[in-house]
């Protein structure tokens, strides 16, 4: 409950102003639905006592009609104010929360992160943030527009018509609502996160099937993995079909509340009424408003019944990321002996992560300013991780990695950054202009530069056939080929101007030709940069000085 | 039940939704909208009550009568409450019998068709599309229902207490085919654009937390959140003007309804202390009688009641229409499902013998027609060509994946058709060119089951001894989306060691050594042969001259089409 609260003040601190006002509209909308239909009530007892008196003409209609109509309007009015109003504080929030998320998910390491980018684990995470957004609109704001308004009406009441009505309006919707509504809550609180999790659960294994059926029914095994989606879905219906249930007997039990409430108020002043303690006009009010005030209990339990659901995504959403062992491994190892290297190897061993088995072992190498080093061997050896173990995402096994001197594992995380920039091999791009997305390199960038860069990897003439630096890319870089993202995320690398570049099959789609071109051109763009690639292309092993061939580092099994 | 012409434009419209509900669904829909319609209209004797009752504290009529009136106003309102939970219980049934008659008829279908619509997709509808025909069955359809019913039974009812007052609500809600015009354009704007803009902000969120990891490695994570901040904030901008505009025409329709309201009370004010007099039929006096002008008073919103339900429910309609059109547009999908049900079976008996005569296959719009290939059990056979030739296409056909639209397949010496592919399909192993591993132990995708035994000389034949000591749990590492990775040279060998654990004496390989550097890939064209040499059955697809050579026989498609 704990986060479902940190999520509410984290959305209503969003806009609070806007929260506030919307608040207060909504309270304005239920107080003049009350009032509407409480002094309607009055004015037409009123009327017909004075009518049946026969005294009429005496009658003051013109401010009871004219409040009436007041009323009316201003009622759609504010009903359409606290419809922009709260939509408004809305869309701000939902904007704060996904904010929030992306700044908490920044601390998380790289490979964890590298895990996400799976459909079902995007899916999820934007399930979460979704069923987040009923936190205000299903719950904060029409829990505390009811009670403000149940608040306002009972002073209303008290001054108006006898104490005893006032009282059994307040203390009937009060205690009656709150019985149900905790109940629907606590009857809930597992069951909507368990159809939640078997509904996802069930799009995880839609998307399994879809996806691998043809494999499933090479192997004959379509009606088992068919099954186990059956399985799946019942469970899901299961759990649905109880909250639909738990749903409408919550429904039944508000609506029975409010009938006997409006009943019980009912019967209490036609006995005022008989006993001479309350004008009949005035217990009208009472009744019409005990009615009226139905509006602010039913659409309480909808967001009720989420909480469990709301609870379980908020913990999701909120989550810490794990602490960074990264550092503290090789906090301990010796200082290296300054050289005039930029990257320095000394007997490293690593395996890939989470994995027992030695991938590499013993391997040292030392690289100088200016100098390129292609690392080659079979897919499956080690190179990427290798690259990561450098770019300082892994930790090392055994053996010291240092950077300009300094033992790598003591760069503070944002100073690695700005000297060493790694290319990994599955890059992204995000939607948005070519000049954003090599602006996110370097912000404030510069025309000039941006072409500059673009030149080097032979991308200019592309990016001015598709109409320059403002040309807009799809989700994801959507509208670029293999070969042209690929160069454009090397352009971006290229503006940060690293002392240290890496890079993972830096040409993958392009040909051999335009292969030579761009690693030429990303050298002559960097010529003190020390870069290493990764890759078993003929092109990246004739651009290096060095060669280092993975294979001779096995260890032996 | 009336069934009076309230919005007979609409309809045809809304026969490819209703064409989801099966019989069934259909009987069980209107047993709910007709409960929820009679129980709303129960609302007229408890107003009744009520009015006679207040009416009575006028009259210095006795308590009985208001406890009287009090009870009858309770039951009714308790019996209310229950026949709405059974309705809205009713609908719910319903809603989920169609939900789940739709998703297993999606599954039978689409499960044995391949190539069609991307996976992604399928899952989509299966999921959260298919989920919107819900508010659909269970809000819109009732609410259809109470709207068809109840206006006009209020209207009858106050008609004849009052024709003036009837004229104000018929003025105030007018025309209902205009009102109906108006909910409609007011509820579909508003609900679609916002639903729009909330999935624009999603898109841009995952976006960007896919490539948050680069993000991190540029430095470049809090200047790109302070850019999505200021995205989401235009986005937010932009939405409200469509708002803004969207919600005006729903308080135009709320306005009508209040100011009918209001005007009624006015006039039953005016006309009980006597200053109107017309308006009535003049059956009890000139004017009205208290108890007639509270129970007009009562009666008025909830005539305005139903319609503006039926408006808040009215995108569900939009939404489930739409839904139901890109069913119908799948279903109307030519593509044709593979041969067999995807099940276990006995492996087909018979030498394993291929024979491919004049067969062609439609592939989207064109046509593949491939020659007639005759492979004699244990032979191996390379069939090159450019790309787009139909080696994959050949291959497909052989497994009973695609279904040739004229000629003969023979396997084994039996006809391939429906009863014997899934046979035929235990006696395969196919290797294709994108290794597709599921979420599951390496255990279970090499054996078939999460306890069988993997022989050592299988995994060691397939070169694949150092890729499963490599993993990090070994046989028990759950491998695809979720779990650990491997190469594409990796996952084809371990298909390779499957074929051998499974005892597969056809293998069909596309393009095994494509994108793999020239070890791995002779390591794969060296299982091949071993495969070969033991009496299997081996049909490659390739560019690759190594691995052509290495097989038995080569056949040119492109040439023996000429």
């Amino acid at each position: 409950m704990l986060k479902l609260w940190q999520v509410l003040r984290l959305l209503w601190r969003a806009h609070p102003a806007a929260m506030w006002r919307g608040a207060l509209l909504a309270v304005l909308v239920l107080l003049m639905g009350a009032a509407l239909l409480g002094l309607s009530g009055w004015f037409i007892t009123a009327t017909g006592l004075a009518g049946i008196a026969g005294v009429g003409i005496a009658f003051d209609v013109f401010r009871p009609s004219a409040g009436v109509r007041g009323l009316a309007l201003g009622r759609a009015a504010a009903r359409y104010g606290e419809r922009l109003l709260t939509h408004d504080a809305t869309l701000r929030a939902l904007a704060a929360l996904r904010v929030t998320l992306l700044a908490r998910l920044e601390r998380f390491p790289v490979a964890e992160l590298r895990r996400l980018r799976g459909a079902s684990a995007l899916t999820r995470i934007t399930a979460d943030v979704d069923a987040l957004d009923g936190v205000v609109l299903r719950l904060a704001l029409p829990i505390s527009a009811a009670l403000l308004t149940h608040a306002a009406v009972f002073l209303g009441l008290w001054a108006l018509t006898s104490h005893a009505v006032a009282i059994s309006v307040a203390a009937g919707y009060l205690l009656g609502g709150g019985l149900v509504l905790w109940r629907v809550g606590r009857a809930t609180l597992g069951l909507s996160a368990r159809a939640e999790s078997a509904t996802q659960d069930l799009r995880r294994r839609a998307i399994g099937l879809f996806r691998g059926r043809r494999e499933a029914i090479l192997q004959g095994a379509l009606p088992r993995w068919r099954a186990g989606l059956d399985a799946t879905e019942a469970e899901a219906r299961a759990a649905m079909d109880e909250l639909d249930r738990i749903d409408s007997g919550a429904g039944m039990a508000l609506s029975t509340i409010i009938t006997l409430i409006v009943a019980g108020v009912f019967a209490l002043a036609g006995w005022l009424v008989v006993e001479a303690d309350l004008d009949p006009a005035l217990g009208a009010i009472g009744v019409f408003v005990a009615l009226a005030l139905g509006e602010t209990l039913l659409p309480l339990r909808r967001g009720m019944a989420e909480i469990g659901r709301m609870r379980d995504a908020a913990g999701r959403v909120l989550a810490e990321p794990p602490a960074r062992n990264l550092k503290r491994l090789s906090e301990s190892s010796p200082a290296v002996v300054p050289g005039k290297a930029v990257l320095e190897l000394r007997h490293l061993s690593l395996a890939r992560p989470g994995w027992s088995r030695l991938l590499l072992h013993d391997l040292s190498f030392a690289l100088a300013p200016g100098e390129t080093l292609a690392l080659r061997g079979a897919s499956g050896l080690g190179k990427s991780t290798l690259l990561d173990v450098i770019a300082g995402l892994e930790p090392v096994t055994a053996g010291e990695v240092s950077l300009l001197d300094r033992p790598l594992a003591t760069w503070p995380e944002t100073d690695l950054r700005e000297v060493l920039t790694l290319v990994p091999q599955r890059a992204a791009l995000v939607s948005g202009t070519v000049l954003e997305n090599l602006a996110l390199a370097r912000p404030g960038l510069t025309e000039a530069e941006a072409v500059a860069a673009l030149e080097a990897v032979h991308l200019a003439q592309t990016v001015g056939a598709r109409g320059g630096l403002s040309s807009p890319l799809g989700e994801g870089g959507a509208g670029l080929s293999g070969g042209q993202a690929r160069r454009l995320v090397l352009a971006r690398a290229l503006l940060r101007r690293p002392k240290m570049l890496l890079l993972d099959e830096p040409t993958e789609g392009l040909d051999a030709e335009t292969a030579r071109e761009v690693l030429a051109g990303i050298r002559k763009f960097l010529p003190d940069a020390a870069i290493v690639t990764a890759s078993h292309r003929a092109a990246e092993l004739e651009a290096a000085d060095q060669v280092i061939d993975l294979k001779s580092y096995i260890p032996e099994s | 039940m009336s069934s009076a012409p309230v919005s007979s434009a609409a309809e045809p419209e809304l026969q490819r939704a209703e064409s989801l509900l099966g019989p069934d669904a259909q009987r069980r829909l209107s047993r709910a909208a007709r409960l929820s319609a009679i129980a709303a209209a129960l609302w007229l004797p408890q107003a009744a009550a009520l009015a006679w009752g207040i009416a009575g504290w006028a009259e210095d009529a006795p308590l009985s009568r208001t406890l009287w009136m009090a009870l009858v106003f309770a039951l009714l309102g308790l019996l209310r409450a229950q026949g709405d939970a059974l309705a809205s219980r009713l609908a719910y049934r319903a809603a989920d019998q169609v939900l789940h008659a739709q998703r297993q008829a999606l599954l039978d279908r689409e499960a044995l068709r391949l190539g069609g619509a991307s996976s992604g997709a399928l899952s989509a509808l299966l999921t959260e599309k298919l989920a919107v025909l819900g508010p659909w069955i269970t809000r819109y359809r009732p609410a259809m229902a109470r709207a068809r019913l109840l206006p006009l039974l209020y209207l009858a009812v106050i008609l004849t207490i009052s024709w003036a007052a009837g004229l104000v609500l018929l003025v105030a809600g007018p025309l209902i085919p205009v009102f109906m015009a108006l909910v409609g354009m007011a509820a579909k704007d508003a609900s679609q654009k916002q639903m729009v803009e909330v999935g624009a902000m999603n898109t841009l969120l995952i976006d960007r937390i896919s490539a948050l990891p680069d993000l991190l490695l540029l430095n470049a994570a809090a200047a790109s959140r302070a850019e999505f901040a200021a995205r989401a904030e235009g986005l937010r901008e932009r939405t409200m003007a469509v708002l803004r505009v969207a919600f005006l025409s729903s308080t135009v329709l709320e306005l009508f309804s209040a100011l009918g309201v209001a005007m009624v009370a006015v006039y039953v004010g005016f006309s009980l202390l006597g200053e109107i007099t017309i308006g009535t039929w003049g059956l009890f006096g000139p004017g009205l009688t208290l108890f007639q002008g509270i129970f007009l008073l009562l009666l008025a919103p909830d005539f305005f009641q139903p319609l503006r339900d039926l408006a808040a429910a009215w995108h569900d309609r939009a939404a489930a229409e739409a839904v139901a059109e890109e069913l119908g547009d799948l279903r109307q999908d030519r593509l044709v499902p593979v041969l067999g049900q995807g099940g276990d079976a006995p492996p087909l008996p018979g030498p394993a013998a291929i024979s491919l005569r004049g067969v062609s296959v439609r592939r989207g719009e064109q046509v593949v027609t491939l020659p007639d290939i005759e492979i004699s059990p244990g032979e191996s056979l390379a069939l090159r060509g450019a790309s787009g030739v139909g080696k994959s296409t050949a291959l497909d056909v052989v497994a009973g994946l695609l279904v040739s639209e004229t000629g003969q397949t023979r396997v084994a010496g039996h006809a391939l058709v429906d009863d014997t592919a899934d046979a035929w399909r235990a006696r395969i192993a196919y290797i294709p060119q994108e290794v597709h591993i599921p979420d599951m132990t390496l255990r279970t995708f090499l054996t078939g089951d999460s306890t069988s035994e993997v022989p050592p000389e299988a995994l060691h034949r397939a070169r694949a001894t150092r890729i499963v000591a490599a993993l990090p749990e070994g046989l028990e590492t759950v491998l695809g989306e979720s779990g650990a990775g491997v190469s594409g040279g990796e996952a084809r060998r371990l298909l390779l060691a499957r074929a051998l654990i499974r005892g597969a004496d056809v293998i069909l390989a596309d393009e095994p050594t494509a994108d793999l550097d020239a070890t791995t890939g002779a390591a794969i064209i060296e299982v091949l042969q071993g495969l070969c040499a033991e009496g299997r059955t081996v049909v490659v697809a390739t560019h690759d001259p190594a691995l052509a050579a290495a097989m038995g026989r080569a056949l040119d498609l492109e040439a023996a089409q000429c």
